[in-house]
């Protein structure tokens, strides 16, 4: 079994990167200081993961103010408007507001895909997209359409990000739909988040690809929905409520996909037990016969200090050496 | 100075007001060391004396400090509990950062918090009582780092002690009114979540002589609806508003009797509700017949300090007047 690792997403912004952006916003920066700003600690997080033996890294997206205010300042027909809390977590998010069904002015991860890829080298750069189905349940719809209808249009147009990404030479596409591990979750938005899914995967080419969800454990019924989804890989927090995912894990397995576990917390800032974690690793690897493993983070690292989303990265790279030492070998882009 | 509260729908505020630029200052001075403790409180009445100025101009009959001295709810009193060191800088939205506190010891109560701010808006507030509000324990643990506890229940069970302490201050100088905030609850609805906080809201309120109040507000607190209905308090504080009154249906469904804090105003909307709106969600409640209204408490969903002062005044101000006329209807 090959397995290999990656953070879940996107990094916390250091100092540095925390005052250009708010002077930039103060006008006190101009935009080129700013990109230099943001270049150099894209380069400083993914030399973190490449030393930390990361197969699939990111460029830390620390730019992003959340998941989706990349998407709607680079698409018409949406703005940013109130705050909501974002999940679980003491961090809120602007909610998007649809007017009409967005249409894009520019891509975003294209012309990161550019900067960044080579720097990943000899890992892969890894892009993570929003899933549709989260994208429009935590949005406002004011555009007259369906949320489905809505969801497809905003599919179509993260289909076209991943296809530039692919070929401006992302390695690796991850789509995020963190609504579906939630308890009131339905079947059918599990059935339209994987059409979906699919439809966004489809542009990827031969890049690896995987449909991510955390914050939560899915429950059964819509997980079976989400085993016909057709990303190589399935993601699953198995630490934020472990006898839930493992039973989840065990009973119905990832299918044929590979299987993606987050195991490094990174909603905590203290040291993850290694040794328990392979042990977990372990466990679903007998039960579920995954022919290749992910090890991830539990969500996205930029829940935490700056500092040790660093030291979580180590963490990470450490774990998935140990799992690989028992079970298999390492995995390559 | 007595002041005669309402005996039906009696209007009050869920705590937090925006921060007022002196408020700011102080809460900047003193984390750059310019200023000590008893400065920093001198400094922020300043702040509190405008916002109990505002609640009275609109007419709002239980008030608050505003929250003015605290920076953020949790860190506030992480900073003044023993056991809690400054964390590291974590977003909470856009470009916005807090320290996330750390505990990184036994967590005990050291000497009182908000007293002094609470006693302070107590004398400027014509006789109306002043709300006494502290964040809840499963609030501190959720919305902190811990270093030393590694165990939830020994660690929330600490925190309930140290917040009983303030508590007993609070009233002990004359509070009658005692809100534990709980927004993060309804975040993470699980049973064992919500049986948890009650073990801590038992040491909290055992035994005391004020209204006891939890203050919860959006997620899905109907998941943990049934779990929650014999806390040991007289009121829940609950956001309606912005979640379009979904949990009234299940507040019958359950038998709600305790009082409650009725959310009409969203704040998180910048758009200030008609007196029309909000008297119109106080018919709702009515109708619902889940409470009579010497039961229900007339207020915003949640703190309205992410509001312009403008927008937060404006409606405070409808909203007493839809309470007002609601008193003639009901």
């Amino acid at each position: 079994m090959s397995v290999w690792a990656s953070p879940l997403g996107g990094y916390p912004r250091s100092r540095v990167v925390r005052r250009a952006l708010r002077d930039y916003e103060r006008g006190l920066l101009g935009y080129g200081e700013l990109e230099r700003v943001v270049g150099e600690a894209s380069s400083l997080i993914i030399g973190s993961q490449l030393s930390s033996g990361l197969t699939y890294v990111v460029d830390g997206m620390v730019d992003w103010h959340d998941i989706f205010r990349p998407f709607i300042e680079s698409w018409r027909n949406v703005t940013a408007s109130g705050l909501l809390r974002y999940f679980d977590n003491n961090f809120f998010y602007r909610i998007p507001v649809f007017t009409e069904k967005p249409e894009a002015s520019k891509l975003v991860w294209a012309p990161r895909v550019r900067r960044y890829a080579p720097l990943a080298e000899p890992s892969g750069l890894k892009i993570v997209v929003p899933g549709p189905v989260t994208f429009t349940s935590m949005s406002i719809n004011k555009t007259g359409y369906s949320n489905e209808e809505l969801a497809e249009a905003i599919a179509k147009l993260l289909a076209d990000e991943v296809k530039a990404a692919i070929e401006a030479g992302a390695s690796m596409v991850q789509v995020d739909e963190p609504m579906l591990a939630d308890h009131d979750a339905t079947r059918d938005e599990a059935l339209l988040a994987v059409e979906l899914v699919n439809s966004i995967v489809a542009s990827a080419g031969g890049a690896k690809t995987a449909l991510a969800l955390y914050f939560d454990v899915p429950r059964g019924e819509v997980y079976d929905a989400i085993l016909d989804v057709k990303a190589n890989c399935i993601s699953l927090d198995v630490v934020d409520a472990p006898e839930r995912a493992l039973k989840l894990i065990e009973s119905k397995g990832f299918s044929d996909h590979c299987g993606i576990l987050g195991l490094v917390n990174s909603r905590t800032i203290y040291d993850d037990p290694v040794d328990k974690l392979v042990e977990v690793a372990l466990r679903v690897a007998r039960s579920s016969k995954v022919g290749e493993m992910g090890v991830t983070t539990t969500t996205w690292l930029d829940l935490i200090p700056y500092s040790y989303s660093l030291r979580k990265t180590y963490l990470l790279g450490v774990l998935t050496l140990k799992i690989q030492e028992n079970v298999g070998v390492a995995g390559g882009v | 100075m007595g002041y005669s509260v309402p005996r039906k729908f009696p209007t009050t505020v869920v705590g937090s007001y925006p921060k007022m630029p002196s408020a700011l200052e102080a809460i900047k001075r003193r984390r750059s060391g310019e200023i000590s403790e008893s400065e920093f409180n001198e400094m922020v009445k300043v702040a509190v004396r405008d916002v109990v100025e505002d609640h009275l101009w609109a007419g709002v009959d239980i008030i608050s400090d505003g929250e003015q001295a605290r920076e953020d709810m949790v860190v506030y009193f992480a900073e003044r509990f023993k056991g809690y060191s400054v964390g590291d800088w974590v977003r909470v939205f856009d470009n916005e950062y807090f320290r996330k506190p750390v505990v990184t010891g036994r967590v005990e109560w050291l000497r009182p918090i908000t007293v002094e701010l609470w006693e302070y808006a107590s004398s400027i507030s014509a006789g109306r009582p002043v709300k006494g509000i502290l964040t809840g324990p499963y609030t501190m643990i959720e919305w902190s780092f811990d270093l030393h506890y590694r165990d939830r229940r020994e660690l929330i069970l600490d925190l309930a002690k140290a917040i009983r302490r303030e508590v007993e201050e609070l009233v002990r100088r004359g509070a009658r009114y005692i809100q534990i905030d709980e927004p993060a609850l309804s975040t993470r609805p699980w049973r064992e979540d919500a049986e948890l906080l009650k073990e801590a809201l038992d040491i909290i309120f055992k035994g005391l002589e004020a209204k006891r109040i939890v203050h919860i507000c959006f997620g899905r607190l109907e998941r943990i609806l049934p779990y929650i209905l014999d806390y040991p308090v007289d009121q829940f504080d609950l956001e309606m508003k912005n979640s379009n009154f979904r949990l009234l249906p299940y507040l019958k469904e359950y038998g709600y009797n305790k009082e409650i804090g009725f959310g009409v105003v969203d704040v998180h909307s910048f758009q200030v509700e008609s007196v029309k709106e909000i008297k119109e969600a106080i018919d709702k409640l009515m109708k619902t017949d889940i409470v009579s209204p010497e039961k229900a408490y007339i207020d915003p969903d949640c703190g309205l300090k992410r509001l312009p002062r403008d927008i937060a005044k404006a409606k405070l101000k409808n909203m007493v007047e839809a309470a007002r006329q609601a008193r003639e209807e009901w």
